[in-house]
Protein backbone atom coordinates (compact mmCIF):
# COMPACT_ATOMS: atom_id res chain seq x y z
CA UNK A 1 0.00 0.00 0.00
CA UNK A 2 2.18 2.78 -1.23
CA UNK A 3 -0.31 4.58 -3.78
CA UNK A 4 -3.08 3.66 -2.22
CA UNK A 5 -3.29 5.43 1.05
CA UNK A 6 -2.85 8.68 -0.99
CA UNK A 7 -5.85 7.72 -3.44
CA UNK A 8 -8.56 9.65 0.02
CA UNK A 9 -6.08 12.90 0.25
CA UNK A 10 -6.34 13.10 -3.45
CA UNK A 11 -10.00 12.24 -3.74
CA UNK A 12 -10.52 15.51 -0.97
CA UNK A 13 -8.21 18.00 -2.59
CA UNK A 14 -10.26 16.93 -6.15
CA UNK A 15 -13.71 17.41 -4.47
CA UNK A 16 -12.41 20.19 -2.64
CA UNK A 17 -11.23 22.21 -5.68
CA UNK A 18 -13.71 21.28 -8.17
CA UNK A 19 -17.36 21.30 -6.03
CA UNK A 20 -17.94 24.98 -6.63
CA UNK A 21 -17.28 24.91 -10.16
CA UNK A 22 -19.60 21.85 -10.37
CA UNK A 23 -22.25 23.22 -8.12
CA UNK A 24 -22.36 26.04 -10.58
CA UNK A 25 -23.11 23.45 -13.29
CA UNK A 26 -25.24 21.10 -11.89
CA UNK A 27 -28.97 21.47 -11.33
CA UNK A 28 -28.66 22.61 -7.48
CA UNK A 29 -30.64 19.75 -6.01
CA UNK A 30 -28.46 17.55 -7.84
CA UNK A 31 -25.31 19.30 -6.80
CA UNK A 32 -26.29 19.57 -3.32
CA UNK A 33 -27.27 16.05 -2.56
CA UNK A 34 -24.28 14.49 -4.49
CA UNK A 35 -21.72 16.77 -3.09
CA UNK A 36 -22.95 17.25 0.58
CA UNK A 37 -23.26 13.38 1.05
CA UNK A 38 -19.88 12.72 -1.19
CA UNK A 39 -18.16 15.48 0.54
CA UNK A 40 -19.21 13.41 4.40
CA UNK A 41 -18.27 9.99 2.76
CA UNK A 42 -15.20 11.46 1.56
CA UNK A 43 -13.71 12.83 4.83
CA UNK A 44 -14.63 9.53 6.76
CA UNK A 45 -12.66 7.54 3.93
CA UNK A 46 -9.95 9.88 4.37
CA UNK A 47 -9.97 9.85 8.03
CA UNK A 48 -10.18 5.90 8.44
CA UNK A 49 -6.94 5.86 6.00
CA UNK A 50 -4.94 8.70 8.12
CA UNK A 51 -5.74 6.94 11.12
CA UNK A 52 -4.96 3.27 10.24
CA UNK A 53 -1.71 4.60 8.78
CA UNK A 54 -0.78 7.11 11.68
CA UNK A 55 -1.59 3.24 13.73
CA UNK A 56 0.64 1.10 11.63
CA UNK A 57 3.16 3.64 11.96
CA UNK A 58 2.99 3.67 15.60
CA UNK A 59 2.99 0.15 16.25
CA UNK A 60 6.81 0.60 15.30
CA UNK A 61 7.44 1.67 18.32
CA UNK A 62 9.30 -1.13 20.28
CA UNK A 63 7.56 -1.37 23.20
CA UNK A 64 3.96 -0.84 21.66
CA UNK A 65 5.20 -4.06 19.44
CA UNK A 66 5.99 -5.75 22.68
CA UNK A 67 2.33 -5.10 24.27
CA UNK A 68 0.80 -6.12 20.83
CA UNK A 69 2.68 -9.15 20.41
CA UNK A 70 3.85 -8.50 16.68
CA UNK A 71 6.96 -7.87 15.05
CA UNK A 72 8.06 -3.69 15.00
CA UNK A 73 10.90 -5.15 11.67
CA UNK A 74 8.07 -6.69 9.37
CA UNK A 75 5.60 -3.69 9.68
CA UNK A 76 8.54 -1.49 8.83
CA UNK A 77 9.11 -4.16 5.80
CA UNK A 78 5.38 -3.54 4.66
CA UNK A 79 5.62 0.25 4.90
CA UNK A 80 8.81 2.15 4.46
CA UNK A 81 7.71 5.67 5.64
CA UNK A 82 9.75 6.94 8.33
CA UNK A 83 8.92 6.22 11.61
CA UNK A 84 8.98 9.87 12.68
CA UNK A 85 5.93 10.60 10.53
CA UNK A 86 3.64 8.07 13.05
CA UNK A 87 3.22 10.39 15.63
CA UNK A 88 2.73 13.82 13.40
CA UNK A 89 0.14 12.14 11.92
CA UNK A 90 -1.53 10.80 14.80
CA UNK A 91 -1.64 14.22 16.40
CA UNK A 92 -3.12 15.65 12.84
CA UNK A 93 -5.55 12.79 13.24
CA UNK A 94 -6.55 13.39 16.52
CA UNK A 95 -6.81 17.14 16.12
CA UNK A 96 -8.99 16.71 12.93
CA UNK A 97 -11.20 14.28 14.93
CA UNK A 98 -11.09 16.80 17.27
CA UNK A 99 -12.64 19.84 15.19
CA UNK A 100 -14.94 17.23 13.76
CA UNK A 101 -16.53 16.84 17.20
CA UNK A 102 -16.57 19.93 17.62
CA UNK A 103 -18.21 21.01 14.66
CA UNK A 104 -21.07 18.03 15.63
CA UNK A 105 -21.91 19.45 19.09
CA UNK A 106 -22.20 23.34 17.68
CA UNK A 107 -24.30 21.82 14.99
CA UNK A 108 -26.69 20.19 17.29
CA UNK A 109 -26.76 23.06 19.31
CA UNK A 110 -27.58 25.52 16.94
CA UNK A 111 -30.93 22.93 15.82
CA UNK A 112 -31.52 22.32 19.48
CA UNK A 113 -31.63 26.27 19.48
CA UNK A 114 -34.05 26.26 16.79
CA UNK A 115 -35.77 23.83 17.42
CA UNK A 116 -36.74 25.31 21.04
CA UNK A 117 -37.85 28.52 18.82
CA UNK A 118 -40.10 26.92 16.83
CA UNK A 119 -41.83 25.63 19.82
CA UNK A 120 -42.15 28.95 20.80
CA UNK A 121 -42.94 30.81 17.74
CA UNK A 122 -46.46 30.28 17.00
CA UNK A 123 -47.32 29.50 13.56
CA UNK A 124 -50.06 30.78 11.69
CA UNK A 125 -50.76 28.80 8.97
CA UNK A 126 -48.48 26.13 7.70
CA UNK A 127 -46.21 27.30 9.79
CA UNK A 128 -45.75 30.63 8.27
CA UNK A 129 -44.68 33.04 11.63
CA UNK A 130 -45.76 36.58 10.53
CA UNK A 131 -43.61 39.48 12.86
CA UNK A 132 -44.74 42.99 13.21
CA UNK A 133 -41.45 44.62 12.45
CA UNK A 134 -40.27 47.49 10.47
CA UNK A 135 -37.25 45.89 9.21
CA UNK A 136 -37.81 43.44 6.09
CA UNK A 137 -36.59 39.94 7.49
CA UNK A 138 -37.78 36.47 6.22
CA UNK A 139 -36.15 32.86 6.81
CA UNK A 140 -36.43 29.41 8.20
CA UNK A 141 -36.19 28.10 11.15
CA UNK A 142 -35.84 24.41 11.04
CA UNK A 143 -37.23 21.90 13.71
CA UNK A 144 -39.47 19.21 13.89
CA UNK A 145 -42.11 20.79 12.31
CA UNK A 146 -40.22 23.78 11.06
CA UNK A 147 -40.99 27.67 10.71
CA UNK A 148 -41.27 30.34 8.47
CA UNK A 149 -41.07 33.85 10.13
CA UNK A 150 -41.73 36.95 8.06
CA UNK A 151 -42.02 40.46 9.22
CA UNK A 152 -44.75 42.59 8.40
CA UNK A 153 -41.99 45.43 6.34
CA UNK A 154 -40.82 42.25 4.35
CA UNK A 155 -44.71 41.30 3.48
CA UNK A 156 -45.65 44.64 2.48
CA UNK A 157 -42.18 45.32 0.22
CA UNK A 158 -43.57 42.63 -2.21
CA UNK A 159 -46.19 42.23 -4.66
CA UNK A 160 -48.80 39.06 -4.15
CA UNK A 161 -46.69 36.66 -6.82
CA UNK A 162 -43.48 37.76 -5.26
CA UNK A 163 -44.38 36.69 -1.89
CA UNK A 164 -45.28 33.45 -3.01
CA UNK A 165 -42.39 33.23 -4.16
CA UNK A 166 -40.65 33.84 -0.86
CA UNK A 167 -42.91 31.61 0.79
CA UNK A 168 -42.06 28.87 -1.31
CA UNK A 169 -38.63 29.57 -0.95
CA UNK A 170 -38.53 29.24 2.46
CA UNK A 171 -40.88 25.97 2.54
CA UNK A 172 -38.12 24.21 -0.18
CA UNK A 173 -35.43 24.56 2.91
CA UNK A 174 -37.92 23.24 5.71
CA UNK A 175 -39.13 20.69 3.20
CA UNK A 176 -36.00 19.26 1.87
CA UNK A 177 -34.11 19.43 5.26
CA UNK A 178 -31.57 21.98 4.21
CA UNK A 179 -29.89 22.88 6.39
CA UNK A 180 -29.15 18.54 7.59
CA UNK A 181 -26.85 19.42 4.01
CA UNK A 182 -25.36 22.07 4.82
CA UNK A 183 -24.41 20.52 8.58
CA UNK A 184 -22.53 17.60 7.03
CA UNK A 185 -20.17 19.61 4.80
CA UNK A 186 -19.28 21.70 7.71
CA UNK A 187 -18.35 18.46 9.19
CA UNK A 188 -16.39 17.20 6.03
CA UNK A 189 -15.02 20.26 5.79
CA UNK A 190 -14.27 20.41 9.65
CA UNK A 191 -12.36 17.06 9.91
CA UNK A 192 -10.71 17.08 6.27
CA UNK A 193 -9.69 20.96 5.75
CA UNK A 194 -9.32 20.14 1.70
CA UNK A 195 -12.98 19.88 1.55
CA UNK A 196 -13.49 23.73 2.69
CA UNK A 197 -14.16 25.12 -0.56
CA UNK A 198 -17.30 23.13 -0.64
CA UNK A 199 -19.11 24.20 2.47
CA UNK A 200 -19.66 28.07 0.85
CA UNK A 201 -20.96 26.11 -2.50
CA UNK A 202 -23.54 24.34 -0.79
CA UNK A 203 -24.81 26.94 1.41
CA UNK A 204 -24.93 29.19 -2.21
CA UNK A 205 -26.62 25.29 -3.64
CA UNK A 206 -29.27 25.33 -0.66
CA UNK A 207 -30.24 28.64 -1.82
CA UNK A 208 -30.12 28.04 -5.82
CA UNK A 209 -32.21 24.61 -4.82
CA UNK A 210 -35.05 26.84 -3.08
CA UNK A 211 -35.14 29.39 -5.81
CA UNK A 212 -35.51 26.55 -8.50
CA UNK A 213 -38.20 25.15 -6.25
CA UNK A 214 -39.79 28.44 -5.95
CA UNK A 215 -39.70 29.56 -9.38
CA UNK A 216 -41.10 25.91 -10.42
CA UNK A 217 -43.90 27.26 -8.38
CA UNK A 218 -44.71 30.19 -9.45
CA UNK A 219 -44.12 29.35 -13.12
CA UNK A 220 -42.27 31.93 -13.64
CA UNK A 221 -38.45 32.31 -13.64
CA UNK A 222 -38.29 36.32 -13.51
CA UNK A 223 -41.13 36.85 -10.69
CA UNK A 224 -39.03 34.73 -8.77
CA UNK A 225 -35.96 37.17 -10.23
CA UNK A 226 -37.87 39.77 -9.00
CA UNK A 227 -38.71 38.71 -5.77
CA UNK A 228 -34.88 38.08 -5.10
CA UNK A 229 -34.37 41.71 -6.04
CA UNK A 230 -37.12 43.22 -4.36
CA UNK A 231 -36.34 41.69 -1.21
CA UNK A 232 -33.33 42.11 -0.70
CA UNK A 233 -33.82 46.07 -1.63
CA UNK A 234 -36.01 46.02 1.09
CA UNK A 235 -33.99 44.20 3.62
CA UNK A 236 -31.03 47.23 2.97
CA UNK A 237 -33.72 49.77 2.36
CA UNK A 238 -32.88 51.01 6.62
CA UNK A 239 -29.21 50.82 5.99
CA UNK A 240 -28.24 52.47 2.74
CA UNK A 241 -30.56 54.45 0.55
CA UNK A 242 -30.62 52.69 -2.41
CA UNK A 243 -29.17 54.36 -5.14
CA UNK A 244 -30.92 55.17 -8.46
CA UNK A 245 -29.55 53.10 -11.25
CA UNK A 246 -27.02 54.77 -13.55
CA UNK A 247 -27.77 54.65 -17.96
CA UNK A 248 -24.88 51.87 -18.09
CA UNK A 249 -26.98 49.73 -15.31
CA UNK A 250 -29.58 47.46 -16.05
CA UNK A 251 -30.70 44.34 -16.41
CA UNK A 252 -27.83 43.20 -19.54
CA UNK A 253 -25.13 44.16 -16.40
CA UNK A 254 -27.02 41.66 -14.51
CA UNK A 255 -27.61 39.20 -17.01
CA UNK A 256 -24.03 39.19 -18.55
CA UNK A 257 -22.44 38.53 -14.79
CA UNK A 258 -20.62 41.68 -14.21
CA UNK A 259 -20.70 41.46 -10.50
CA UNK A 260 -20.59 37.84 -8.67
CA UNK A 261 -21.91 38.59 -5.20
CA UNK A 262 -24.22 35.87 -3.77
CA UNK A 263 -27.80 37.47 -4.61
CA UNK A 264 -26.29 39.12 -8.33
CA UNK A 265 -25.69 35.25 -8.83
CA UNK A 266 -29.01 34.00 -7.85
CA UNK A 267 -30.83 36.43 -9.73
CA UNK A 268 -28.38 35.25 -13.01
CA UNK A 269 -29.14 31.93 -12.46
CA UNK A 270 -32.89 32.87 -12.77
CA UNK A 271 -32.81 34.88 -15.50
CA UNK A 272 -30.68 32.03 -17.60
CA UNK A 273 -32.97 28.95 -18.23
CA UNK A 274 -32.75 26.00 -16.02
CA UNK A 275 -29.57 23.98 -15.91
CA UNK A 276 -29.46 20.94 -17.69
CA UNK A 277 -29.08 17.58 -16.36
CA UNK A 278 -25.14 17.40 -16.31
CA UNK A 279 -24.79 13.03 -15.78
CA UNK A 280 -21.34 13.24 -16.73
CA UNK A 281 -20.41 15.46 -14.28
CA UNK A 282 -22.20 13.38 -11.33
CA UNK A 283 -20.34 10.19 -12.55
CA UNK A 284 -17.40 12.55 -12.27
CA UNK A 285 -18.34 12.98 -8.85
CA UNK A 286 -19.47 9.79 -7.97
CA UNK A 287 -16.49 8.12 -9.38
CA UNK A 288 -14.28 10.27 -7.07
CA UNK A 289 -16.29 8.99 -3.96
CA UNK A 290 -16.41 5.69 -4.66
CA UNK A 291 -12.42 5.94 -5.75
CA UNK A 292 -11.56 7.22 -2.28
CA UNK A 293 -14.02 4.12 -0.61
CA UNK A 294 -12.21 1.65 -2.33
CA UNK A 295 -8.81 3.05 -1.29
CA UNK A 296 -9.56 3.02 2.17
CA UNK A 297 -11.08 -0.48 2.03
CA UNK A 298 -7.60 -1.49 0.40
CA UNK A 299 -5.65 0.73 2.94
CA UNK A 300 -7.78 -1.67 5.81
CA UNK A 301 -7.19 -5.05 3.92
CA UNK A 302 -3.26 -4.42 3.42
CA UNK A 303 -2.98 -3.06 7.13
CA UNK A 304 -4.34 -6.15 8.45
CA UNK A 305 -2.15 -8.58 6.20
CA UNK A 306 0.98 -6.53 7.36
CA UNK A 307 -0.09 -7.08 11.11
CA UNK A 308 -0.88 -11.19 10.69
CA UNK A 309 2.25 -11.70 9.06
CA UNK A 310 4.81 -9.23 11.65
CA UNK A 311 2.78 -11.29 14.37
CA UNK A 312 3.33 -14.63 12.70
CA UNK A 313 7.10 -13.27 12.80
CA UNK A 314 6.89 -12.14 16.32
CA UNK A 315 5.91 -15.48 17.50
CA UNK A 316 8.48 -17.62 14.99
CA UNK A 317 10.74 -15.28 16.32
CA UNK A 318 10.25 -16.44 20.29
CA UNK B 1 -50.08 27.09 -18.87
CA UNK B 2 -49.76 30.00 -16.33
CA UNK B 3 -53.42 28.93 -15.24
CA UNK B 4 -52.12 25.59 -14.86
CA UNK B 5 -49.22 26.56 -12.70
CA UNK B 6 -51.32 28.66 -10.63
CA UNK B 7 -53.49 25.79 -9.77
CA UNK B 8 -50.65 23.95 -7.72
CA UNK B 9 -51.07 25.40 -4.60
CA UNK B 10 -51.75 22.81 -1.76
CA UNK B 11 -53.69 23.50 1.17
CA UNK B 12 -50.67 24.60 3.08
CA UNK B 13 -48.88 26.49 1.05
CA UNK B 14 -52.54 28.68 0.48
CA UNK B 15 -53.16 29.38 4.32
CA UNK B 16 -49.28 30.64 4.39
CA UNK B 17 -50.28 32.69 1.23
CA UNK B 18 -53.47 34.29 2.56
CA UNK B 19 -52.05 35.18 6.05
CA UNK B 20 -49.00 36.93 4.06
CA UNK B 21 -51.73 38.94 1.95
CA UNK B 22 -54.01 39.73 5.54
CA UNK B 23 -50.80 40.41 7.24
CA UNK B 24 -49.77 42.60 4.57
CA UNK B 25 -52.59 44.96 4.10
CA UNK B 26 -53.68 47.35 6.52
CA UNK B 27 -56.99 46.99 6.97
CA UNK B 28 -59.46 43.62 7.16
CA UNK B 29 -60.09 42.13 3.52
CA UNK B 30 -63.46 40.56 1.93
CA UNK B 31 -62.93 37.22 0.73
CA UNK B 32 -63.32 39.27 -3.04
CA UNK B 33 -60.20 41.12 -2.40
CA UNK B 34 -58.16 38.52 -1.38
CA UNK B 35 -59.05 36.51 -4.14
CA UNK B 36 -58.06 39.87 -6.39
CA UNK B 37 -54.77 40.08 -4.28
CA UNK B 38 -53.85 36.55 -4.72
CA UNK B 39 -55.11 36.36 -8.13
CA UNK B 40 -54.84 33.40 -10.69
CA UNK B 41 -57.16 30.88 -11.19
CA UNK B 42 -58.11 30.69 -7.76
CA UNK B 43 -61.79 29.96 -7.34
CA UNK B 44 -64.01 32.30 -4.98
CA UNK B 45 -65.18 29.75 -2.52
CA UNK B 46 -61.43 28.02 -2.44
CA UNK B 47 -60.48 31.04 -1.05
CA UNK B 48 -63.35 31.70 1.78
CA UNK B 49 -63.28 28.01 2.63
CA UNK B 50 -59.43 28.90 3.18
CA UNK B 51 -60.24 31.83 5.62
CA UNK B 52 -63.26 30.33 6.92
CA UNK B 53 -61.23 27.90 7.88
CA UNK B 54 -58.19 30.05 9.32
CA UNK B 55 -60.45 31.64 11.30
CA UNK B 56 -61.70 28.29 13.26
CA UNK B 57 -57.99 27.92 13.78
CA UNK B 58 -58.45 31.02 15.79
CA UNK B 59 -55.61 32.75 13.45
CA UNK B 60 -58.06 35.05 11.84
CA UNK B 61 -60.89 37.11 13.27
CA UNK B 62 -63.90 38.03 11.49
CA UNK B 63 -66.04 41.06 11.27
CA UNK B 64 -69.06 41.99 9.56
CA UNK B 65 -68.55 44.29 6.56
CA UNK B 66 -71.52 44.82 4.61
CA UNK B 67 -73.32 41.55 3.54
CA UNK B 68 -69.70 39.52 3.72
CA UNK B 69 -66.70 38.99 6.37
CA UNK B 70 -63.82 40.85 5.99
CA UNK B 71 -60.95 39.07 7.61
CA UNK B 72 -57.79 40.03 9.86
CA UNK B 73 -54.94 38.50 11.56
CA UNK B 74 -55.37 37.82 15.21
CA UNK B 75 -53.09 40.32 16.99
CA UNK B 76 -50.99 38.38 19.71
CA UNK B 77 -48.04 38.91 21.23
CA UNK B 78 -46.35 40.09 18.28
CA UNK B 79 -43.69 42.21 20.24
CA UNK B 80 -42.83 39.51 21.99
CA UNK B 81 -42.28 37.47 18.84
CA UNK B 82 -40.44 40.70 17.40
CA UNK B 83 -37.75 40.21 20.23
CA UNK B 84 -37.66 36.18 19.93
CA UNK B 85 -37.00 37.07 16.05
CA UNK B 86 -34.49 39.53 16.44
CA UNK B 87 -32.96 37.63 19.40
CA UNK B 88 -32.35 34.54 17.13
CA UNK B 89 -30.41 36.65 14.33
CA UNK B 90 -28.24 38.49 16.49
CA UNK B 91 -27.26 35.87 19.15
CA UNK B 92 -24.87 34.20 17.03
CA UNK B 93 -26.90 31.32 17.70
CA UNK B 94 -26.29 30.69 14.36
CA UNK B 95 -23.23 29.31 13.60
CA UNK B 96 -23.40 26.27 11.97
CA UNK B 97 -25.75 27.92 9.44
CA UNK B 98 -29.00 26.22 10.49
CA UNK B 99 -31.56 29.70 9.95
CA UNK B 100 -32.25 29.86 5.95
CA UNK B 101 -32.43 33.57 5.51
CA UNK B 102 -34.38 34.64 2.10
CA UNK B 103 -31.90 37.09 0.92
CA UNK B 104 -28.50 37.38 2.72
CA UNK B 105 -26.77 40.79 2.77
CA UNK B 106 -26.48 43.40 -0.63
CA UNK B 107 -22.79 43.68 -1.61
CA UNK B 108 -21.97 47.49 -2.38
CA UNK B 109 -22.84 47.40 -5.95
CA UNK B 110 -25.92 45.06 -5.79
CA UNK B 111 -28.20 47.56 -4.96
CA UNK B 112 -27.63 49.69 -8.26
CA UNK B 113 -28.03 46.41 -10.23
CA UNK B 114 -31.07 45.30 -8.57
CA UNK B 115 -32.96 48.36 -8.81
CA UNK B 116 -32.21 48.28 -12.42
CA UNK B 117 -33.56 45.11 -12.88
CA UNK B 118 -37.17 45.92 -10.85
CA UNK B 119 -37.21 49.21 -13.65
CA UNK B 120 -37.48 46.54 -16.22
CA UNK B 121 -41.13 45.83 -17.45
CA UNK B 122 -41.28 42.54 -16.02
CA UNK B 123 -41.96 40.58 -19.29
CA UNK B 124 -40.56 41.98 -22.23
CA UNK B 125 -41.93 39.74 -24.39
CA UNK B 126 -45.44 39.54 -23.67
CA UNK B 127 -46.66 42.27 -21.95
CA UNK B 128 -49.16 42.21 -19.72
Amino acid sequence: MHVVVYLPLLASAALGASGPYLSRRMPPATAVRLLAVGAFVVALATGFTLSVVAFLLLARLPWLARVGHWSAAALQAADPLPALVGPALGIGVVVLAGMAVRGAVQGGRDLWAAQAACRHLRGDAAGLVVVDDARAEAFAVPGITGRVVVSTAMLRALPAPERRVLLAHEASHLRHRHYLYVLAVELAAAANPLLRPLASAIRAGVERWADEDAAALVGDRRVAARALARAGLARAAHRVTPQPPGPLDGLAAVALGVAGSPIITRVQALLAPPPGRRRLLALAVASIVVCAVMASLEVRHDTETAFEHAQTDYHATR
Amino acid sequence: MPLERAARRDRGGLEAEVVAVLAAGDRPLTPAEVQAELGGALAYTTVMTTLARLADKGVLERERSGRAYAYRLVGDASVLTARRMRRLLEAGSDRAGVLARFVAELGPEDGRLLAALLEQPPDPDTPE
